[in-house]
C-alpha cells in the first residue's frame, strides 16, 4: 500500500503539472531555489578561493609593511631567529616602452622571492612555476602591460632612468593572486635595481614590505617582539588580515547576492503558502473520495506527501542547476577581476537548493496536508470545507530556517539581521499603508463608473489578499525601478558633476627643480602651466597640547586619518574654488603660524576653529591654531588638501609637487614622462571609464538576481490572482447572468487591477525615491535629488506589470461561458 | 425481522440515533432508526430534502458515526472500529455511487475505476478496469479526463469503479440527481443489470418513488424518523 500511494503521488504530480494546477507552486519553488542555490555557489566558491590562496596571499607568513625600509635591528633579529627573509619595495610609477608611458604598479623584490606559494611564468623557454625573482636588469610584467603597450619577450623597457629587458610575462604572483578591482598593470624588478632607476625620492609613495618566514612558534616569537615597538604608519600583515580589499570587495558582493537571495527567498515563500492553499482547498474532496473508496488517514496524507516531495525534489534539482547558470554567470562577467582560477564548488552548495525547496514545503504545505488527514469520509456527501490550518508556526518557522540559511550563506549574521529588520520595515510600512488604503476604499462611497466602484469594492472584500498582492508587488517594483531609473539617475549625476573641461590628468611625484621643465612643456604648445602644489606628508600628534590617539575615536575614518599620514600643503592666496565656512584665510605673505582646516577632516575629529594642532612633519614638529575651515568639492578633480599652512611660515620644506591639467594634446603625457622619469602620471580619463566598466559590470551581475527577485514578485501575484480565481469565475458568472454585459464585467476586473497596481507602484516608487536619495548621498556623496517621476513611473508600471500578469486569468473569467461556472458550483 | 436474517444480513442498524450540537442546543438528527438488508437485496430508503437520508447513509457506510446505537456492516460492529479500520473495511465490501459523481479529475477514466483495484492490491488492476468500463459502455473513452465526458458518462465511469470489486454492498446516493430523466433512465438500468450480475446488495437513497418502487424494500425517512414502508 505504502508503494502504491508513492506512485500515486507520482502519477498525479505528472498529471496536475500537465493540467496547470501547481504551476504556480512549481515555479516559486524554483525561483526561491535558485536564488538559494546561487548564492550558495557563488559564496561557496569564493570562500575555498580565499581559504587556498590565504597562505599564498602574503607570499610569507609574515610582513612588515612600512614606509620605509625595513630597519637594520628587524633583520638582524629575525637573521638570529632563523627566519627566512626577503624585502620588496611596491609603488605607482610610469613604464616606457615603444614611445608609450603607461602607468604601472612597480614592484621590487630581492631573490629568494617569494617565500611562500610560487610565481608562475612565461619566458621564451616555455611556462615556468616555482620560486623565481627577476635577474638583475630584467624585469616581468603581466598580460595587460604587454597588451597595453603592444610589448614582447626581448623588449626593452625603461623604468625611471634605466633599461631593463623584458624577460618574462608574470601568469600568476603569489600577493597579486586575487586582483579584484586591479587594473593597473604590474611590473616586477629585482630589488638590487631599484635605486639605479632614481624612481626612489623624497615623498614618493613608496610601500617597503619585508616578507619573513619559517616555522609557526619562530615566527610568532618575532611577531611578539617586534609588534610593540612599531611606529604608527608601520603594521604587521598575517594571513588573516591579507588581502582584506579584496576579502571585503567579495564579501560586500556576497552579501548583495544574499540580500537578493533574502528579497527572492520571501517573496516566493509568499508565493509557495498560496499556491499550496488553493492547491489543497481545490482538492479536499478528491480526498474525501479516497477515504470513501478506503484508503487510511496516513495512506492519503503519504499520497499528498509523497505528491510535494517529489515536486521539491524536482523543483530542488532543476533550481539548483539554475542557480549554478545564475552563479555561472557572475563568475563569468566578474572574471577579470576573479580570474580564471576559481575552485568548483563543494558538495554542500549542491544540497542548499533541494534543501530550501524542502524546507520551504516543511513550512508552507505540512500543515495544510497534515489538515488534509482531518479531511472526513462524509465530505463525499456533504461540501463542507474543511477548516484549513491556522497557526502561523510552521510558516514561521520555515522562514526563520530558510533566511537563517541565507544569513550563514552571507556569512554575517548582524548584517543579516539589519537588512531583514530592513526588509521587514518596508513591508510593514507597505502592509500598513496599503491596509488602510483598503479600508479606506471600503469606507469611501466612490461614486462614478460601474467598474471603478465595484473594482475597489472587490478589492476591499479580500483585504488580506490585498494587502499580500500589493506588498509583493511593491517589492517586485521597487527593485525594477531601483534597477532601471535610480541607476540611470546616480550615473547621470555623477556624470553631469565633472565638467566638460575638467581635468583629465594628475601629476605626482613632482620635484621642486621640476617645476620648471613642467612650465616649459606646456609652454611649448602654447599653453600656460597648472600650479603645482606642494605636498608633504605629515602626522597629527596632539591637539590643543593633548597627545592625539586612534582610540580616542570611534569613527572608524576618524581612527585611519589619525594612525596614518595625510597630505599637507602651503599656499599664499585663498584656492578660489574653496569655499571659507569659518574664520579667514591668511593676509597675502603672512608667516604666522596657521593652519586652514577642510571642513569634513574638522568634522570627523571634532575640531574647531581656534584649536591648535601640533603635527609632525619628517622630524619637525609644527604646532598652530587653526584660522580657517574650508569646503572642498572633492569630485572637480582638482588638488586639494586637508591642512593647508601660509607659505610664508612652512615654505621651503621638502616636498613632491602636485598638478593637475587637461592633457593638450594626445601625445604630451608621454612626452612630459618622458623629460621627467620619476614623475607619476594618473590618467584619470582611463580610470573614470573603468570604474564606469566595473559599475555597468556588476550593475549586470546584479541585474541577474533581481531579475529573480523580479520573477517572485511577479509569481506572488499570479498566486494571489490565482487564489481568488475560483471566486472571481463565480462572481463574473452571477454578474453575467444578472444582464452585465462582458465590457462591463471587464471594467470592474480591470479597475480592481488598476487600484491594486496603482497602489503597489506608488509605495515602490516612493521607496525607490527614498532609497536612490539614501544612496545619493551616503555613498557617491551627491547633492540630495528626488526624482517625483518615480511616482506617476511607480504606478504606470504596477499597472502594466499587473494587466499583463492578470491578462490570462481576464481572458479565462470573461471567456468561460456563465453557465459551466455556475453548474459547477 | 428471523434471527437467520440478521445471521445473513450484510447490514444492520440497531436504534441508530445522531444529534448534532447547534449554538449550544442538541438537534436530533436521526432518531432510534433500524434496519437490515440480507446480502443481494435491494432496499430503498426516500425521503424529502433535509429529513436526514445523507445522515443515514453516511452513518450506514461509516462514513460518520452514530451518536447511540450500532450498525453492523458485513458482522462487523463499526463502533468497534476506528476510522481507518471503516476505510478498510470500505475497501473490502462497500461500493459507492454519488448524486455528484465524485471522480478524481485528475484521473482518466481508466484510472478511476482502476483505484479500488488498486487499493485492494490487485495486479491485473488495468484488465479489470479497461473490461468494466467495456461493460457500461465507455469502451472507447478510457482515457477521457471527466471534465470531458458527460453527465450520464461520468455516472458510468462511476458505476463502473462501484462494481468492478463486486462488493458485497452499493450505496447509491441519488445517483439520477444531477441527470436529465432519459440519461437517468439508463443509469438506473445499468445500475440494477450490474447489481443483479455482481449479486450485490444495494442500498438507494432517493426522494423518487417511482425508482424507489423498484427495490424489494423501501423505507421511508421523515424528520428523522425511520420507518418500513409497505408500498
Amino acid at each position: 500500500m505504502k508503494g502504491l500511494s508513492w506512485l500515486m503521488g507520482w502519477r498525479l504530480l505528472r498529471r496536475e503539472l500537465k493540467s496547470g494546477e501547481l504551476t504556480v507552486l512549481a515555479l516559486a519553488l524554483l525561483v526561491a531555489v535558485a536564488a538559494m542555490s546561487s548564492v550558495a555557489f557563488f559564496a561557496d566558491r569564493i570562500d575555498s578561493a580565499l581559504t587556498r590562496q590565504a597562505s599564498q596571499l602574503l607570499a610569507a607568513d609574515l610582513v612588515v609593511n612600512s614606509r620605509a625600509p625595513a630597519e637594520p635591528a628587524w633583520q638582524q633579529r629575525a637573521q638570529a631567529q632563523g627566519l627566512q627573509q626577503v624585502a620588496t619595495a611596491t609603488f605607482p610609477s610610469m613604464v616606457f616602452a615603444r614611445e608609450q608611458a603607461v602607468l604601472a604598479n612597480l614592484k621590487a623584490v630581492a631573490s629568494g622571492y617569494p617565500l611562500r606559494g610560487e610565481v608562475q611564468i612565461r619566458t621564451r623557454q616555455g611556462v615556468k612555476q616555482g620560486v623565481y625573482s627577476p635577474a638583475a636588469g630584467e624585469v616581468w610584467a603581466d598580460a595587460r602591460l604587454l597588451q597595453k603597450m603592444g610589448l614582447q619577450l626581448g623588449d626593452s623597457v625603461r623604468l625611471g632612468s634605466r633599461s631593463f629587458v623584458l624577460a618574462a610575462e608574470v601568469l600568476r604572483e603569489p600577493d597579486g593572486a586575487v586582483d579584484v578591482f586591479n587594473f593597473i598593470p604590474r611590473v616586477l624588478l629585482n630589488h638590487a635595481d631599484l635605486a639605479a632607476t632614481g624612481l626612489v625620492q623624497d615623498g614618493s609613495r613608496i610601500r617597503y614590505r619585508l616578507l619573513l618566514a619559517g616555522e609557526a612558534a619562530q615566527v610568532k616569537t618575532y611577531r611578539d617582539w617586534l609588534a610593540p615597538q612599531l611606529k604608527p604608519g608601520t603594521r604587521l600583515e598575517d594571513i588573516e588580515e591579507a588581502r582584506p580589499e579584496v576579502r571585503s570587495a567579495l564579501e560586500r558582493a556576497r552579501r548583495f547576492l544574499g540580500l537578493t537571495a533574502i528579497l527572492s527567498v520571501t517573496l516566493s515563500a509568499a508565493a509557495v503558502a498560496l499556491a499550496v492553499r488553493r492547491y489543497l482547498s481545490r482538492h479536499w474532496q478528491s480526498v474525501a473520495v479516497l477515504r470513501a473508496l478506503g484508503q487510511t488517514a496516513p495512506e492519503v496524507a503519504t499520497v499528498w506527501g509523497s505528491l510535494f516531495l517529489w515536486l521539491g525534489l524536482l523543483a530542488g534539482v532543476l533550481g539548483t542547476l539554475a542557480g549554478f547558470g545564475v552563479q555561472a554567470l557572475l563568475v563569468y562577467l566578474a572574471r577579470q577581476w576573479l580570474g580564471d582560477g576559481l575552485p568548483p564548488p563543494g558538495w554542500l552548495a549542491w544540497l542548499t537548493g533541494p534543501l530550501s525547496a524542502l524546507i520551504l514545503l516543511a513550512g508552507f504545505a505540512l500543515p495544510p496536508l497534515l489538515a488534509l488527514r482531518r479531511v472526513p469520509a462524509m465530505a463525499v456527501l456533504r461540501a463542507d470545507v474543511p477548516a484549513g490550518s491556522r497557526s502561523l508556526l510552521a510558516p514561521l518557522l520555515a522562514l526563520v530556517a530558510l533566511l537563517g540559511l541565507t544569513a550563514w550563506q552571507i556569512g554575517d549574521g548582524p548584517l543579516a539581521l539589519w537588512l531583514l529588520s530592513g526588509l521587514g520595515g518596508f513591508l510593514a510600512a507597505v502592509a500598513l499603508l496599503a491596509w488602510g488604503i483598503v479600508v479606506l476604499l471600503r469606507r469611501v462611497p466612490l461614486s462614478g463608473a460601474v467598474g471603478w466602484r465595484h473594482g475597489a469594492a472587490n478589492l476591499a472584500r479580500r483585504p488580506w489578499l490585498a494587502v499580500i498582492q500589493i506588498a509583493a508587488l511593491s517589492v517586485s517594483l521597487l527593485a525594477l525601478l531601483t534597477l532601471t531609473v535610480v541607476r540611470d539617475d546616480l550615473i547621470g549625476a555623477w556624470q553631469r558633476s565633472l565638467p566638460p573641461d575638467a581635468p583629465d590628468t594628475f601629476l605626482i611625484n613632482l620635484q621642486a627643480p621640476q617645476r620648471a621643465q613642467l612650465a616649459q612643456a606646456f609652454a611649448k604648445v602654447g599653453r600656460s602651466a597648472p600650479d603645482a602644489l606642494p605636498m608633504t606628508r605629515a602626522r597629527l600628534l596632539a591637539i590643543n597640547g593633548k597627545p592625539v590617539k586612534a582610540a580616542d575615536y570611534e569613527d572608524e575614518r576618524a581612527q585611519r586619518l589619525v594612525e596614518r599620514e595625510f597630505n599637507l600643503s602651503w599656499r599664499d592666496a585663498a584656492n578660489p574654488r574653496n569655499q571659507i565656512v569659518a574664520g579667514q584665510w591668511w593676509q597675502p605673505g603672512s608667516s604666522t603660524p596657521q593652519f586652514s582646516l577642510e571642513e569634513g577632516l574638522a568634522n570627523t575629529l571634532r575640531l574647531k576653529q581656534g584649536d591648535t594642532l601640533t603635527f609632525d612633519i619628517a622630524g619637525t614638529t609644527w604646532q598652530a591654531p587653526v584660522t580657517s575651515l574650508r569646503k572642498v568639492a572633492w569630485d572637480s578633480f582638482q588638488p586639494n588638501f586637508f591642512v593647508v599652512a601660509p607659505s610664508g611660515w612652512m615654505g621651503g620644506q621638502a616636498a613632491s609637487y602636485i598638478a593637475s591639467y587637461r592633457a593638450p594634446d594626445a601625445g604630451f603625457n608621454n612626452r612630459l614622462v618622458a623629460a621627467l622619469p620619476n614623475v607619476t602620471v594618473v590618467d584619470i580619463s582611463t580610470i573614470v571609464r573603468e570604474v564606469r566598466a566595473v559599475i555597468d559590470r556588476l550593475a549586470l551581475a546584479i541585474e541577474a538576481m533581481f531579475a529573480l527577485t523580479l520573477a517572485a514578485g511577479v509569481l506572488v501575484l499570479w498566486a494571489a490572482m490565482a487564489a481568488t480565481r475560483d471566486e472571481r469565475l463565480y462572481d463574473v458568472a452571477l454578474l453575467r447572468a444578472l444582464g452585465a454585459s462582458r465590457r462591463q464585467v471587464r471594467n470592474v476586473l480591470l479597475a480592481e487591477l488598476a487600484w491594486l497596481g496603482g497602489v503597489a507602484g506608488l509605495m515602490a516608487g516612493g521607496g525607490a525615491m527614498a532609497l536612490g536619495a539614501l544612496v545619493a548621498v551616503q555613498l557617491f556623496n551627491l547633492p540630495l535629488a528626488l526624482n517625483l517621476w518615480l511616482l506617476p513611473l511607480g504606478m504606470l508600471a504596477g499597472g502594466s506589470v499587473v494587466a499583463l500578469a492578470a491578462w490570462p486569468l481576464l481572458r479565462r473569467v470573461t471567456h468561460t461561458p456563465p453557465s459551466e461556472v455556475l453548474r459547477a458550483n | 425481522m428471523t434471527s437467520s436474517s440478521v445471521n445473513s444480513a450484510i447490514l444492520r442498524a440497531q436504534a441508530v440515533s445522531r444529534q448534532v450540537s447547534y449554538h449550544g442546543q442538541q438537534l436530533a438528527i436521526l432518531h432510534d432508526a433500524s434496519l437490515a438488508v440480507a446480502a443481494g437485496e435491494s432496499v430503498a430508503i426516500v425521503g424529502a430534502s433535509g429529513s436526514g437520508k445523507s445522515t443515514l447513509l453516511a452513518i450506514l457506510a461509516g462514513l460518520d458515526a452514530a451518536s447511540s446505537g450500532e450498525v453492523w456492516l458485513a458482522g462487523q460492529p463499526l463502533s468497534a472500529l476506528d476510522e481507518d479500520g471503516r476505510a478498510l473495511l470500505r475497501r473490502d465490501q462497500v461500493g459507492f455511487v454519488f448524486q455528484n459523481f465524485q471522480l478524481m479529475p485528475q484521473f482518466t477514466a481508466l484510472e478511476n475505476v482502476m483505484l479500488p483495484l488498486e487499493l485492494a492490491g490487485r495486479a491485473d488492476a488495468r484488465p479489470a478496469a479497461a473490461a468494466m468500463l467495456q461493460r457500461v459502455g465507455l469502451g472507447h473513452r478510457l482515457d477521457h479526463y471527466p471534465r470531458h465526458l458527460s453527465g450520464g458518462e461520468q455516472q458510468r465511469v462511476a458505476l463502473a469503479r462501484a462494481f468492478v470489486l463486486r462488493p458485497a454492498l452499493l450505496f447509491a446516493d441519488e445517483p439520477t440527481g444531477n441527470l436529465d430523466p432519459a440519461t437517468g433512465q439508463q443509469i438506473i438500468e445499468l445500475l440494477f443489470e450490474l447489481n443483479a450480475e455482481a449479486g450485490t446488495a444495494l442500498v438507494l437513497v432517493t426522494h423518487d418513488t417511482t425508482l424507489a418502487a423498484r427495490c424489494a424494500a423501501v423505507y421511508r425517512l421523515s424528520a428523522g424518523v425511520l420507518a418500513r414502508s409497505e408500498a
